[in-house]
């Protein structure tokens, strides 16, 4: 008896070590400890086995089971965690499900992400309404009545309003500076302010010249700001937008309603300054003007120009929008084209 | 403006090694925007000057020959030709491989190689002056004429860049960043520019000398307009080509070369930015007056234009009428023709704003034009002056110079300006010594004196036209001078008086992410302008509409009163790649009503509003579920943006909505809105093909962000509570927010709440009835309630109903 309990227990250890899913398992289970499971039958044949062998035996059978239980309780586990809801031929590689299929316009998400910049270093965010007069297009920025500008900016005259004095004419902004008076006009001083929106301007469109596209402009007024403060507006400014510190320079520009005032260039960030096509081979790209208001621009928002100075920038989004994404045509912007706009998501 | 570099060089002693990309960058970032510096000798890369030893037929070609050229080297070259005027001893411009020409002068340049032409070897190619870019320089007489160097002393080989000594570099300066410098306009102010930033000595225009035989006469009868008048009258004058040298330094900047007498003007022009004008002595008749023009005068200009002048013209005139359009051009009577032999100079300051506005009344702006609207000083024009009849001189050796006359009747003031030396500091944060401040301002001109705090600057002549008139003039001159770039950048200080809370502002962006990252729609812009099509067809009326009076395109004149128009337009354009999708754009739109003066009590602005809009299309899905999809993102849109909810009812019908499907969209009482399905015959007049369209527009200007989350908590349940759903047959007709009315929801009742599942006509459904399923919730704050309960509490929901609304159970 002792040789079939052995050589029972050993069929079990292999069977059990051999099973690979819980119905095997159970096989084993049934035909060794079961009902009629072989180690089951041993001990009912127990009874026959002579008495003085009868309690070693006894013994042994019961070992035995509790051996070939444990065996399979601890196969179990193992197959448990071995174990996959799904056979295993499941294919994770295939691509996942996009969750929402919406965005937000690249020149929008821009427009945030300094909005964020900006608010962090105390600026409010201003909008003001797209139609303007020639009085806050031109006069209260120190354009002089036979400016060049005022018709380099061709502008968009609305029709029964493009006659008479300039507070009577009418047009879509061709910047946003006028907008900024209103501003000073209507707040207190000091400001810290920046101020995005869409403007017009009447020319002909191609892959780099639009006739809407969006400014962001930025000014700090206060007594004794330097225009070196601007600095510091613009490094934040491409940073945020670039993701690293752009290395940026200040040059002399001339633009009416800054005194003094600044074409601001930045570092290509194609060749890293080396030159290339891009910047034709200067290593640096224009990217803002910006300067100091004029004294002119701070008497017509109502301040004294001896005791307030700021600094003002004036960003083409569209622009750094095209050299974030590589973008070569700014006319997509105004698309509404899908399958550019789900580019940006 | 293109400037000669050795052109400069004749006003300024800059070294020879001087380094041109240190230069171009040191202008550019403090003084104008140098755009490109070029190399002219580079154009004329392996182009050589060639001798012709024989022309011989070409076997296979009548109009080619086939010519030895001595190039230099060791062997002459057989080279084809289809010139008609090649000659045995003739000078020609070679090119050999690896140079660029344009074929007949035209297309793009491309490289020569060695190739065959018709059977015979050909080493290069004999250019045309069209060809290697000179056509304005050596102009042909005609077509298949190759370029004669015969005159030009430069043996065979030598590179054509040295025998038309054309090694120069140029310098293009962006016009718009000198339009507040007139004094920078021509090579003498650049040169005067560069002396000051490197500390260079000037090779200055020294003064005329003039001794003319008799006083010559001009009168000015508008001195505002014409500060200074000065006419030379000269004899022993012709009509014949300038010196090659000036033909070529005008031509490098950009101008033609036509003959010498034009040319001096033209290149005294360049030099010194001050134009000048030269009549033909024999046409002018009497002496020359300056004055305004009579209302309709008539005068035919030098280009054939037929003007009639007003009163605001400015012209020159002589005893008959007008000869010239002051500052503008000349006239065709006066003009120098073949048979000139005696002259008129003029040498004059015009006041810049008439000048312009006669330039821009005539479509007429020239070079002389758009030099005086930059407002010149009238002291340039001296060296003007001196430097023609330097010229005159040394063109005409037998000039006689018969009279002269310089009116100069309205003195220039120079600017005086005093600046506080402390505010300096402040503005430029930074401490510069006196004497550091004094010195950078006299280099440029300025005469500076200093007492205690105050500056007192006398700004030079040259920069007194408008230029420096405001001690922030003055500090921009400092600051420059010292170079921007030289400032490090200082932190603004700032003083804190709170978070900034600007709940509008916030609102339109949380509804645009909204709108983009929970309701999946796409963010479009489009313009403020539509198309005649998409309004008809949207809006079918134009009323209130403003319009623009100069368009982008005829049919693009009106300005948007609502963003649906071009969000159709949009649609159209989408349909051809995409069979659902959704969209939405906010942004301004106008009317042409409600005129308000915000700012300004003189100004007058339309009613501007913003609005957002979306469109949801799709070729597959039902209305039903479109519906409810645009009005789900529209009623959940309030919880998630923080505003006060909406209500929606039907109160009037947008025009471009179908009959059934539309809701008015309402805060309070409030209108700020709709919402509806794009009818049939709106879409097909869109061009909308396949797609069903909903749309919703709101604005957002009517919405009104909550002060804070004004949600509170509600405990939570006690007990459990269960969900019910019972499905009802209804009249058709039957509407949800009658049947929502019915189930009453009593704070201590078993009903919690009652949703809509879904609704369905058709099949098993009696015709003229819907089945609506309604999810119960049913609870207590008591206790668990037993199923008989919950049973009892949806029983008495339904007969209600039943009663009320003759709703039947639906048996399956």
């Amino acid at each position: 008896m002792k040789e079939k309990i052995e050589s029972i227990l050993s069929e079990a250890k292999e069977r059990i070590a051999l099973a690979s899913d819980e119905n095997e398992l159970q096989k084993v289970r049934s035909e060794i400890v079961g009902k009629q499971g072989t180690l089951t039958m041993l001990l009912k044949e127990l009874p026959k086995v002579d008495a003085s062998e009868r309690p070693e035996m006894g013994k042994l059978l019961n070992l035995a089971k509790n051996e070939v239980t444990e065996m399979i309780d601890s196969k179990r586990t193992d197959l448990k965690l071995k174990a996959s809801e799904v056979s295993p031929d499941f294919d994770c590689s295939v691509p996942g499900v996009m969750p929402q299929n919406g965005g937000l316009h690249p020149i929008t998400q821009m427009c945030y992400d300094l909005n964020d910049a900006f608010r962090s270093m105390g600026f409010e965010v201003f909008q003001e309404d797209d139609i303007t007069s020639e009085m806050y297009a031109f006069d209260k920025l120190n354009f002089p009545q036979n400016h060049p500008a005022r018709e380099s900016m061709d502008t968009y005259w609305l029709e029964g309003h493009d006659n008479g004095p300039t507070n009577e004419k009418l047009c879509l902004r061709p910047h946003l500076t006028g907008g900024s008076v209103r501003y000073m006009q209507t707040h207190k001083p000091p400001y810290r302010f920046v101020y995005p929106g869409r403007v017009y301007r009447n020319e002909t469109t191609d892959a780099h010249h639009e006739r809407a596209f969006f400014q962001y402009e930025a000014l700090i007024v206060d007594k004794d700001i330097t225009f070196t403060s601007g600095k510091v507006l613009i490094k934040s400014i491409l940073s945020k937008v670039f993701g690293t510190d752009v290395p940026v320079r200040m040059r002399s520009g001339f633009f009416p309603f800054v005194e003094p005032g600044f074409e601001i260039d930045m570092q290509c960030q194609v060749c890293g300054g080396k030159g290339c096509s891009v910047c034709k081979h200067v290593g640096w790209i224009e990217v803002m003007p910006g300067g100091s208001p004029h004294p002119n621009v701070l008497r017509a928002a109502g301040l004294d120009p001896d005791e307030y100075t700021g600094f003002y920038v004036n960003i083409g989004l569209d622009r750094l929008v095209m050299m974030r994404y590589g973008v070569d045509d700014v006319r997509l912007f105004h698309s509404g084209d899908l399958r550019f706009l789900s580019q940006f998501r | 403006m293109k400037l000669s570099l050795s052109w400069i060089k004749d006003y300024v002693e800059l070294p020879e090694d001087a380094d041109l990309k240190q230069l171009a960058y040191d202008l550019t970032m403090d003084t104008v925007e140098v755009e490109d510096v070029e190399y002219i000798g580079r154009r004329f890369d392996n182009i050589v000057v060639g001798v012709i030893t024989a022309v011989n037929p070409h076997p296979n070609a009548d109009k080619l020959r086939v010519c030895t050229v001595d190039i230099g080297g060791e062997e002459p070259k057989e080279i084809v030709c289809g010139g008609i005027n090649l000659a045995v001893g003739m000078k020609v411009a070679v090119a050999v491989p690896g140079a660029m020409v344009r074929w007949h002068g035209e297309g793009e340049p491309v490289e020569i190689k060695k190739s065959k032409l018709r059977g015979v070897e050909s080493y290069g190619m004999i250019c045309a002056s069209s060809e290697i870019g000179l056509g304005d320089l050596l102009p042909a007489k005609e077509e298949a004429e190759i370029v004669d160097l015969s005159a030009f002393d430069a043996p065979a080989g030598t590179p054509l860049a040295d025998a038309l000594d054309l090694n120069d570099v140029l310098l293009e300066i962006d016009n718009k960043s000198m339009t507040n410098r007139p004094d920078l306009w021509g090579h003498y102010g650049i040169a005067r520019e560069i002396a000051a930033l490197y500390k260079l000595p000037m090779k200055k225009i020294e003064p005329a000398k003039i001794d003319a035989k008799s006083d010559f006469k001009v009168e000015i009868a508008d001195i505002d307009r014409c500060p200074r008048y000065i006419g030379v009258e000269m004899n022993g004058v012709c009509v014949k080509p300038s010196p090659f040298a000036m033909q070529s330094r005008i031509w490098r900047v950009g101008m033609r070369p036509i003959n010498a007498l034009v040319d001096i003007t033209n290149y005294v022009m360049l030099a010194t930015g001050n134009p000048t004008h030269a009549f033909d002595a024999d046409n002018i008749k009497d002496h020359i007056v300056v004055r305004r023009a009579e209302e309709g005068e008539n005068l035919l200009l030098l280009n054939g234009k037929e003007l009639a002048l007003c009163n605001d013209d400015l012209v020159i005139t002589d005893a008959e009428g007008p000869v010239a359009l002051a500052g503008v051009m000349g006239g065709a009577k006066d003009s120098i023709l073949p048979k000139t032999t005696r002259v008129i100079l003029e040498v004059a300051n015009f006041e810049s704003t008439g000048i312009r506005r006669t330039a821009l009344r005539y479509d007429n702006r020239t070079e002389a034009s758009s030099r005086y609207e930059k407002a010149i000083d009238p002291e340039r024009c001296d060296q003007a002056l001196a430097l023609s009849l330097q010229y005159f001189r040394e063109f005409y050796p037998e000039l006689q110079v018969v009279g002269y006359c310089d009116r100069y009747e309205k003195k220039l003031e120079r600017a005086e300006i005093d600046v506080n030396l402390d505010w300096l500091a402040r503005r430029l944060g930074k401490h510069l010594t006196n004497d550091d401040i004094r010195a950078k301002l006299e280099i440029l001109g300025f005469d500076v004196a200093i007492d205690g705090d105050n500056m007192h600057v006398i700004a030079p002549t040259w920069r007194s036209t408008g230029d420096i008139s405001i001690k922030d003039d003055v500090m921009e001159e400092v600051a420059r001078m010292y170079g921007y770039d030289h400032f490090e950048a200082t932190p603004f200080e700032t003083s804190f008086t709170g978070a900034i809370n600007q709940k509008e502002i916030d609102l339109v962006r949380n509804i645009k992410e909204y709108l983009a990252i929970r309701c999946g729609m796409q963010e479009i812009y489009t313009y403020p302008w539509m198309n005649d099509v998409f309004v008809n067809a949207v809006m079918q009326s134009t009323d209130g509409m403003l319009r623009l009076s100069t368009p982008p395109a005829p049919d693009l004149s009106y300005l948007r009163s609502s963003l649906l128009p071009n969000m159709c337009e949009a649609v159209v354009k989408n349909e051809r790649y995409f069979t659902e999708f959704s969209i939405f754009e906010e942004a301004q739109v106008f009317t042409d009503a409600d005129y308000t003066s915000p700012y300004d009590a003189t100004e007058s602005l339309p009613k501007q509003r913003r609005n957002i809009a979306a469109a949801v299309a799709s070729a597959t899905k039902s209305v039903n579920e479109l519906f409810r999809e645009v009005k789900g993102a529209l009623e959940y849109m309030p919880r998630y943006t923080h505003m006060e909810s909406f209500t929606f009812r039907k109160e009037t019908k947008p025009v471009w909505a179908d009959n059934v499907v539309w809701q008015n969209i309402f805060r309070g009482d409030v209108k700020i809105g709709d919402v509806g399905l794009v009818a049939k015959k709106v879409s097909m007049d869109c061009g909308i093909k396949n797609l069903t369209v909903l749309v919703f527009e709101i604005d957002t200007t009517l919405l009104k962000p909550l002060i804070s989350r004004t949600n509170r908590f509600t405990h939570l349940a006690e007990y459990p509570t269960t969900d019910y759903d019972i499905s009802m047959l209804f009249d058709s007709a039957t509407t949800w927010e009658e049947i929502k009315g019915v189930i009453a929801i009593k704070e201590n009742g078993p009903v919690k709440k009652a949703d809509f599942v879904d609704e369905y006509r058709g099949k098993q459904i009696p015709a003229g009835k819907k089945s609506v399923t309604i999810r119960l919730t049913i609870g207590s704050n008591e206790k668990t309630l037993t199923s008989e309960e919950i049973e009892n509490a949806a029983g008495s929901v339904m007969k209600q109903l039943s009663k009320r609304l003759g709703a039947e159970l639906r048996t399956q």
